[in-house]
C-alpha cells in the first residue's frame, strides 16, 4: 500500500489559474518516485501542494491514509512530511548546526542525536558546523537542506530539484544519499530537470504535462521508451547526460 | 575647543549605549514582521511613564522600575499590534508603517490623558558627579550604562542560545522555510512584538532617567532610533547596537562644530550617508 498518495489534485495560485488539473501520484515506503516533465507541467506545484504551500481546490493528499490536504505547512511537517524547496532552502544567517537545530524544532529532544549523526555522516557539514550557512558552496547547501529535512525523521521526503546547480560528481553523491534515505524506509518524491538521471535513480516515475498525468512506469521502462525519449527526454539515450 | 572632546566622547558612548536598547527593539520587529514600526515612539514614552509610575508612585528603585517599563511597553506592544497592525500586514509594509504612525499618535495621547502634559522627573537620589581628569560623569549615568549593557547581553544570549531566540532568527531569515520546519510565525510575531516593544519601553525609561519625561519623550528619540537601525543595517541586531554607537557619538562630537539645536540633524546625515554609500547598512548581512 502507498504511504504517500495525491489523488486527482487540482491546485494553483489563484482560482482562475489552476496549474494542476487532476494529478495522481503515489509513493510507497522505501520507494523513490521521480516526477518529470516539461517546464510549466506543474511538478514543483505538486510538491508545494503536498507541503501545504499551495491551495488545493480539489482532490486529496494523504500520508498513510491520513488526509493532509489543506493543512498548514507546519502541520504537514508535524504529520511526517519534509519538503526541501529548490531555492532558499537553508537559513543563510544561521550556522550549520543552528540550521539542523531548527530542522528539528518540532522534536528538539529527538533531534539532538540526529544532529550529531548528520554532522558525522556528512563530514563537510561537520567541519563547517559553526560557520554561517551562507559560506557553503551550492552542493554543500543542498546537502545541508537535505540534512535539515531529516532532523524530524520524516516518513515522506519531497525534494524539488535536489541536483540543481551541482557538479556531476556532487549530483551523483546527492543521488546516492537520496537512495540511502529511501532504503531507510522513507518514501521519496523528487522533481528533477535532469530527467535521465532521475529515471536512473527512481523506482517509478510519473511524467506530467500541462498539469495532468501523461505516463507512469518504472524508471527503466520510461527511459527505454522511444516516444517518451523523443518527447520528454530530448531523444537521447539513457546515460548520455553523464 | 578640542579640550572638551574627551567629555563629548564619554557622553557619546553613554548615549549610544542607551540608544542601542530601543534601536535593537525596532530592528528586531523589522526583521521578523518586515515593516518599520514607528509606534516605537509612543512605546518609548509608555515605558518611560510606566517606569515613572513604578518609581514615584510605588516607590520602587530604578532597576525594578525598568522591569515595569519593559513589561508594560511589551504588553501594550503586543496588544496594539494585534488590534491595529497585524490585520494590515497583508497589505504591505508601507500600509502597516503608516498605520503605526497613526497608532503612535493614539497611544501618545492616551499617555497625555493619564499623566497630563507636564514634565516629570524620576525619584532618584541626588548625588554629585564624579570627576576623572577633566571628565564629569554622574553615578546615575554609569548605572544606566551598566543596565543597558546587561540588557544587551541578555538579548544577545537569548537570540544565540534560547530555542525561542533561534526560532525568531529563523523567521527573520526565511519565514516560509521556518514555517515548513514547524515554527508558528504568528506566535513568533507576537513574541517579537512583546520583546521588541519591551526593549523600546526600557530604552525610553533609560533615556528619560538622565533628564525629565513628558508625552513627547519617545517622539524626540524616534529619529536617532531609526537612524541607528538604518546605519547598522535594518533587521541586524548587532548592526542596531553599532549604529546606535555611531549616532550617539556623532551627535555628541558634532557639538564641536554645530549648535546643540542642530544635534538631531546628525541622525538625518547618518541615514543619508549610509543609504548613499552602503545601502544595506554597516552590518546588513548579519541578522543577529
Amino acid at each position: 500500500m502507498s504511504l504517500f498518495e495525491a489523488r486527482d489534485v487540482v491546485a494553483g495560485y489563484s482560482p482562475t489559474d489552476m496549474i494542476l488539473k487532476g494529478v495522481t501520484v503515489t509513493a510507497a515506503v522505501g520507494e523513490i518516485v521521480a516526477i518529470i516533465g516539461p517546464n510549466g507541467a506543474g511538478k514543483s506545484t505538486l510538491l508545494k501542494s503536498a507541503a501545504g504551500q499551495v491551495h488545493v481546490a480539489k482532490g486529496d493528499i494523504s500520508i498513510d491514509g491520513r488526509k493532509i490536504t489543506g493543512l498548514r505547512p507546519r502541520d504537514v511537517a508535524a504529520a511526517g512530511v519534509a519538503y526541501v524547496p529548490q531555492e532558499q532552502n537553508v537559513f543563510t544567517t544561521m550556522t550549520v548546526r543552528e540550521n539542523l537545530e531548527i530542522g528539528g524544532y518540532v522534536d528538539a529532544a529527538g533531534s539532538r542525536d540526529r544532529i550529531d549523526a548528520a554532522l558525522r555522516r556528512f563530514p563537510v557539514l561537520g567541519e563547517k558546523a559553526r560557520d554561517a550557512a551562507r559560506t557553503l558552496s551550492g552542493g554543500q547547501r543542498q546537502l545541508l537542506a537535505m540534512a535539515i529535512a531529516m532532523m524530524v525523521a520524516p516518513r515522506v521526503l519531497l525534494l524539488d530539484e535536489p541536483s540543481a546547480g551541482l557538479s556531476p560528481v556532487a549530483a551523483r553523491d546527492m543521488f546516492a544519499t537520496i537512495r540511502e534515505i529511501a532504503d531507510g524506509g522513507v518514501a521519496v518524491v523528487l522533481v528533477e530537470q535532469n530527467a535521465l538521471d532521475a529515471l536512473d535513480l527512481a523506482d517509478r516515475a510519473y511524467i506530467l504535462a500541462a498539469g495532468q498525468n501523461h505516463t507512469e512506469g518504472t524508471g527503466a521502462d520510461l527511459a527505454a521508451d522511444p516516444d517518451i525519449r523523443r518527447t520528454f527526454l530530448g531523444g537521447r539515450q539513457t546515460g548520455d547526460q553523464r | 575647543m578640542l579640550d572638551i572632546l574627551p567629555q563629548l566622547l564619554v557622553n557619546g558612548i553613554i548615549t549610544g549605549t542607551l540608544l542601542a536598547i530601543p534601536a535593537i527593539g525596532f530592528t528586531a520587529i523589522f526583521a521578523v514582521l518586515r515593516f518599520p514600526n514607528f509606534a516605537v515612539a509612543s512605546h518609548a514614552t509608555i515605558g518611560a511613564f510606566a517606569g515613572y509610575a513604578a518609581n514615584v508612585w510605588l516607590g520602587l528603585p530604578a532597576e525594578l522600575s525598568l522591569v515595569a517599563a519593559f513589561l508594560v511597553a511589551g504588553l501594550v506592544g503586543v496588544v496594539s499590534d494585534e488590534i491595529a497592525l497585524r490585520p494590515l500586514r497583508p497589505y504591505g509594509a508601507l500600509t502597516t508603517a503608516i498605520a503605526s504612525i497613526a497608532l503612535t499618535i493614539v497611544l501618545e495621547n492616551v499617555v497625555r490623558l493619564i499623566f497630563g502634559n507636564g514634565l516629570r522627573g524620576y525619584d532618584l537620589p541626588l548625588v554629585r558627579d564624579w570627576r576623572v581628569w577633566d571628565i564629569r560623569i554622574g553615578p546615575q549615568q554609569i548605572e544606566n550604562f551598566a543596565l543597558a549593557l546587561i540588557l544587551m547581553a541578555v538579548v544577545f544570549a537569548a537570540l544565540r542560545f534560547s530555542r525561542i531566540g533561534k526560532a525568531m532568527r529563523a523567521v527573520a531569515d526565511n519565514p516560509a522555510l521556518a514555517e515548513l520546519k514547524g515554527i508558528d510565525p504568528v506566535r513568533i510575531g507576537r513574541l517579537t512584538a512583546f520583546f521588541g516593544m519591551g526593549l523600546v519601553g526600557a530604552g525610553g525609561m533609560l533615556l528619560g532617567l538622565g533628564t525629565s519625561i513628558d508625552p513627547l519623550t519617545g517622539f524626540r528619540f524616534i529619529l536617532p532610533i531609526f537612524a541607528a537601525a538604518v546605519v547598522g543595517g535594518l533587521g541586524s541586531i548587532p548592526g542596531a547596537a553599532l549604529g546606535a554607537m555611531v549616532v550617539g557619538l556623532g551627535e555628541e562630537v558634532a557639538l564641536l562644530v554645530l549648535s546643540p539645536a542642530y544635534k538631531s540633524a546628525v541622525g538625518f546625515m547618518a541615514i543619508v550617508l549610509v543609504l548613499t554609500f552602503r545601502p544595506r547598512g554597516l552590518l546588513g548581512e548579519r541578522a543577529y
